[in-house]
């Protein structure tokens, strides 16, 4: 269940597109065509869904304070969080450029078609964004992890693959000059960004997580307010 | 016009990072609901790309081809956290102010872009003007969007009441004016964008696109 | 003609060369900064309490903290007591005063524990501990409660300082990296004054927190018992965020104001 919500919610509400705005200069350079945005798309979905759970191990284990006390008790001062930005960077790189050994080694097809996106991948925001927002979520799991990134990456995918179907349709209609190209790719992404918005009045992880918490304690105060939890969870959500 | 003149002065127009290059965009649709915010990012990215410019620059010569992505994100990541924890132990106000924007300059794609695009290829004076020529270009976008969504969203600039007191209702309030607080949404940052493209093209038609 | 740049080899131990440059640099200015960032920190949370508590530099429109300089002498004067209690499951088990704290602690002092590990340390089902300090100011007693939770981007947190009813005498709210112009407007003073005066209890001395409400009919917050504030327009994450740290956070404290009560 939870699994389920953290996927709809990464793909829909956190679109990583629509809501938070990450990786957009590669949003807009590759939407051209349908075919190239697809390749660009299954290649972010590919490397989010390895580099998030990766940055996830590095973090529990290595970065957060006191993560190194596997290796003994008097390593359990360190912080090395402010290793974090440096890290994830690192990990990222290097999944791409491993990714792009193993599929021209395995797979020279899929190189050819995916090969040219891949050195892209790596400066796009959204993958960094994606571990970023991990590890200030504090999202518990292994396996959350490995379903949020695959959830961001989906949502990226789903959000390039329709700017650039309407990219292509949109050569036939008669966009006054200096508009065509990037200067409507804007003004229609911001209003798909609007239409997107409303997935956030739909119940999220968040809410329950509250409600959870709440009951616990509303065992020993022996008087139940539940008119609190509904409350949070009537309030229409709107993307910050 | 000098060479090296043209360096600054064309990413401010004709060759600008946002509107032409599609460089920087999720920071400039992130911030841009203040002018103060957008004014701190733009000197905070034309310092660390001057910087980094340059030393990406220097550097170009022993930088092997085949991990360059890596080096220059780590070359930009290393800056900033070193300004960040210098300033953190010697200006802690400052600091606390400009902290938000350390993860927006890092993932910044118009610092790696410029990386890039000119400061592999030429030499560490051309390159520290390119930088700055470009942040510039970013700096007049974003001060733009920040002027207008401010303006239109609360009424007010740099946090100052330009058209009067809205719970008051002096100035052009007492006319029924009303701020649009849909200026405030990222969403309309695109779309201010947009219209800053198309007033620019239809300026100077040898931009158009197809 | 392949370029000496390109060779394994080279790439191999550039790699190797620049990792090893950047590490050690980063851990070199890291640890060789680390007192002064502590200190900075801890000074900050002076500062922080004693805003929350209204001892502050504040001009009209202005959020302005003491200076430095002064905090340490006025965190003495005005904070008269610190309190820890250890609570598990929602329930207090323990309450150790200052000194008892301090002793157990090897001297640190309560308002430097860190919020966020002792939130993880209720996660994993361990004994949380919850600082609140006392603060006297003019004859009248203010109890301030340091709250953490997650906003859009990344963590904010806050101080709150109460009365012994629990009705909200001011707040201090901070954050590491929400959307400037947006929910970072959690830290203007317009935000923040709006909590003063609010009640966290009802009448039935139930707990009930406060809402940050898009729709409330008061934006001016004339009405304190509504538990309602006005939200930030185009922050309704952050402000969801603030709304859930009150809540959760607040209601740990509940039962050791009703103690207090009781006493009297």
């Amino acid at each position: 269940m939870e699994h389920i919500e953290l996927f709809f919610k990464s793909i829909f509400i956190d679109n990583m597109v629509f809501a938070t705005f990450l990786g957009m200069c590669s949003y807009l350079a590759v939407s051209k065509k349908v075919t190239t945005a697809v390749g660009l798309g299954a290649a972010v979905i590919f490397v989010l869904a390895i580099t998030v759970p990766l940055n996830w191990l590095l973090d529990q284990f290595i970065l957060q304070p006191g993560a190194l006390s596997w290796l003994g008790a008097e390593y359990a001062d360190y912080d090395l969080s402010f290793l974090s930005f440096i890290m994830f960077i690192a990990t990222i790189a290097t999944m791409v450029q491993l990714v792009e050994i193993i599929v021209e080694k395995f797979s020279p097809s899929l190189y050819n078609s995916l090969g040219i996106f891949l050195p892209l991948i790596a400066v796009n925001c959204a993958i960094l964004g994606g571990s970023l927002f991990m590890q200030s979520r504090e999202i518990a799991t292994l396996g959350l992890a490995t379903t949020y990134g695959i959830g961001s990456g989906i949502g990226w995918f789903l959000a390039i693959l329709a700017i650039a179907a309407i990219r292509e349709k949109i050569r036939y209609s008669n966009v006054p000059a200096p508009l065509r190209g990037l200067g409507i790719t804007f003004i229609i992404t911001g209003l798909m960004a609007i239409g997107f918005m409303s997935f956030g009045g739909m119940l999220t992880g968040g809410d329950e997580e509250g409600e959870a918490l709440e009951d616990k304690s509303a065992q020993i105060e022996t008087v139940q307010d539940k008119s609190t939890t509904n409350e949070i969870a009537n309030n229409t959500k709107v993307i910050d | 016009m000098g060479k090296d003149t043209k360096l600054i002065l064309d990413p401010l127009a004709d060759n600008n990072p946002i509107t032409i290059q599609v460089l920087g965009i999720c920071s400039a649709l992130a911030i841009t609901a203040e002018l103060e915010a957008s004014i701190v990012m733009s000197i905070s990215v034309l310092f660390v790309l001057g910087v980094g410019n340059v030393v990406i620059s220097l550097m170009r010569n022993i930088i092997p081809s085949k991990i360059r992505i890596i080096v220059q994100l780590i070359v930009v990541a290393t800056l900033v956290i070193i300004v960040d924890l210098v300033l953190k132990a010697f200006a802690y106000e400052l600091s606390k102010t400009l902290s938000v924007f350390v993860g927006l300059i890092i993932t910044n794609c118009i610092i790696m872009g410029r990386f890039e695009a000119f400061a592999l290829g030429n030499g560490p004076w051309r390159s520290f003007l390119d930088g700055i020529g470009n942040s510039l270009g970013y700096a007049v976008i974003l001060i733009i969007v920040g002027f207008f969504r401010e303006l239109l969203g609360s009424g007010t600039l740099l946090g100052i009441k330009i058209l009067g007191d809205p719970v008051a209702k002096t100035g052009l309030y007492a006319f029924g004016y009303e701020n649009n607080g849909f200026m405030l949404l990222s969403p309309m940052a695109l779309i201010v964008v947009g219209i800053i493209i198309w007033v620019q093209r239809s300026r100077n038609k040898a931009l158009i696109e197809d | 003609m392949e370029k000496r740049t390109d060779k394994n080899s080279y790439t191999v131990i550039f790699a190797i060369g620049m990792v090893l440059v950047v590490g050690a640099l980063l851990a070199y200015l890291a640890s060789a900064l680390k007192p002064m960032i502590t200190e900075n920190q801890r000074l900050e949370k002076q500062q922080n309490i004693l805003y929350a508590m209204g001892i502050n530099n504040n001009t009209p429109g202005s959020a302005t903290f003491i200076s430095t300089d002064e905090a340490p002498e006025k965190f003495e004067k005005y904070i008269t007591d610190q309190v820890v209690l250890e609570v598990k499951d929602g329930k207090i088990v323990s309450q150790l005063s200052r000194e008892e704290y301090k002793a157990k602690n090897s001297g640190q002092e309560p308002y430097l524990i860190d919020v966020k590990k002792q939130q993880a340390n209720a996660k994993a089902g361990k004994n949380r501990k919850l600082p609140l300090f006392v603060g006297e100011k003019e004859g009248k007693k203010f109890y301030i409660a340091p709250i953490r939770g997650k906003g859009l981007w990344d963590a904010i947190w806050g101080y709150i300082a109460m009365d012994e009813n629990m009705v909200v005498q001011g707040a201090y709210f901070d954050h590491k990296g929400e959307t400037p112009g947006l929910g970072a407007n959690i830290k203007q003073r317009y935000f923040m004054d709006d909590f003063y005066g609010e009640h966290l209890l009802t009448e039935a001395g139930v707990f009930k927190g406060i809402t940050i409400s898009k729709s409330n009919a008061d934006p001016t917050n004339q009405d304190k018992k509504d538990y309602e504030i006005d939200a930030i327009a185009g922050a309704t994450i952050t402000g969801d965020g603030v709304t859930a740290m009150i809540k959760k956070d607040l209601k740990l404290y509940v039962p050791y104001f009703k103690n207090l009560k009781n006493k009297q």
